[in-house]
């Protein structure tokens, strides 16, 4: 059976028949159309199986999997959207899915690297923030602060920062967050967080969606 | 041109058509049933009309519902129009009102609901696809008769808690067990400023409070959400986003609530 985590700009595939498989991981722009997979989650998935599970359920089952506490809140920033799952005694307390005002956010990070060839690694978390609630909008800010003089690097780390704070309080502002996605290998991102993250890495939801074929249920409402 | 329900109602014979936004007293409502009056619920999309045809009047940024209203105003041949104004509606219908009466030739009566005997709210605890009831009971506001063959009760597995959306689809994804609270249920039971009643909710349900976007409701939608303690607040503009139906959706699924 193979799973499917087809994002905007990147899609995860993990095949449960092989043994030992790891997960494989394509850009999305070079993923072939006559792709198919037997389960299939992200905003793009549904195209690509005959079985789709949400976004939101497949970030609580993969949280399931991974985490073994009772207590706690899953964030997954994506390049398009960001989400979050709490669970309080093992039960769903909260979730969020902000596909709108946090639009893009993961996106604009990935694309401002490339274009001021920056790496994020040898970036330090900076002082100050822009209150960025978008990462198209928030690009308005590091353009006017490198027009006032300030470096293009910290221009764009503060940017960067300002969209880990966004998404901490939109998380609800925990003491300690577990992160999702593709932006736990950014340690600029990671280390803006103002509070404790563990990163999960960006295969999360393939675990959901992992759980989900190892244990069916009843489908889902729809 | 406000006037008290028993005025309101007097001058129901010279219309034959009208148009109504909330829900006016009782007493306009027989009265439009008894002149065999052509009643529309304006709070409802009636006309294939670009909702963008009510921006010269409303914002871009208001109540879907109160948008929507215009829209029908403008494009509908009416005789006049009654809308609450009083408080089981808001003050985006007052504002409304005030512009609606400047920009028609017909008129715009404004009334104050404050009816307090209850017709129950059968449908909202029935077991039958939300959809369903929530036309009937939008179709209800239109008639001043009593419910008859009332349909049984049933015990919910889940709750919707708040006003009848812009956009039904949101509630293809609740089970016909869903109990409906919230203004709904004041609207079935033709008492729409009961706030007591509009703020009951089912602690053993899981519950979705449902607010539309720049709605007044969104503030106790979301209150009310915090102290239940197995909710979702959600609120929604226009149409039904996909991120919107998907955590409905997951917040059923992981809240074990089936079809």
């Amino acid at each position: 059976m193979i799973l499917g985590d087809f994002g905007t700009s990147y899609c995860k595939f993990l095949d449960l028949d092989a043994p030992e498989a790891q997960p494989t991981i394509i850009a999305t722009r070079e993923l072939p159309r006559e792709t198919r997979v037997d389960l299939a989650t992200g905003h793009n998935g549904k195209r690509f199986a005959c079985r789709y599970v949400n976004e939101l359920i497949a970030l609580a089952r993969g949280g399931e999997a991974m985490i073994q506490e009772k207590d706690y809140v899953l964030l997954d920033c994506g390049s398009r959207d960001i989400k979050f799952i709490k669970y309080q005694n093992g039960k769903l307390a909260d979730m969020g899915w902000n596909a709108e005002c946090g639009a893009s956010m993961g996106f604009t990070i990935e694309l401002l690297e490339r274009y001021y060839e920056l790496d994020y690694a040898h970036l330090r978390v900076p002082e100050q923030t822009f209150s960025v609630t978008c990462g198209v909008l928030g690009m308005s800010d590091i353009f006017d602060a490198v027009i006032s003089g300030v470096p293009v690097a910290e221009a764009v780390a503060r940017f960067v920062k300002g969209i880990a704070i966004n998404a901490y309080r939109f998380a609800g502002s925990p003491a300690k967050l577990y992160l999702s996605g593709g932006l736990c290998d950014n340690p600029l991102f990671v280390g803006s967080f103002p509070c404790q993250v563990t990163p999960l890495g960006r295969f999360v939801l393939l675990r959901g969606l992992e759980a989900e074929a190892r244990q069916p249920r009843p489908p889902a409402i729809a | 041109m406000a006037l008290d329900p028993a005025s309101s109602a007097a001058t129901l014979s010279r219309f034959r058509k009208i148009g109504i936004i909330g829900i006016p007293p009782l007493a306009v409502i027989r009265a439009a049933n008894d002149h065999g009056l052509v009643i529309h619920d304006l709070d409802e999309p009636l006309v294939r009309e670009d909702l963008e045809t009510a921006s010269p009047f409303l914002p871009k940024v208001y109540c879907a519902i109160l948008r929507t209203a215009v829209v029908n105003a403008l494009h509908l041949e009416l005789d006049a129009i009654y809308i609450d104004t009083g408080p089981g509606k808001c003050d985006g219908a007052l504002h409304t009102a005030t512009i609606l009466a400047e920009t028609l030739p017909i008129p715009v009566i404004c009334t104050r609901n404050t009816d307090t005997a209850g017709f129950g709210f059968p449908l909202c605890q029935a077991r039958l696809p939300l959809i369903a009831r929530m036309q009937a009971i939008t179709a209800g506001v239109k008639s001043a008769a009593p419910y008859s063959n009332p349909p049984p009760s049933c015990v919910p597995t889940a709750g919707f808690w708040g006003v009848p959306p812009r956009d039904f689809s949101i509630l293809e994804l609740f089970p016909d067990t869903t109990h409906i609270h919230g203004w709904t249920r004041c609207m079935e039971n033709k008492t729409p400023a009961d706030h007591d009643l509009e703020a009951e909710f089912n602690p053993e349900a899981p519950t979705v409070f449902f607010a539309q976007s720049f709605c007044a409701k969104t503030a106790l939608a979301r209150y009310l959400a915090k102290k239940h303690p197995h909710a979702l607040y959600l609120d929604v503009d226009v149409h039904t986003t996909s991120s919107a139906r998907a955590k409905v959706q997951a917040f059923l699924e992981l809240s074990g609530v089936r079809p």
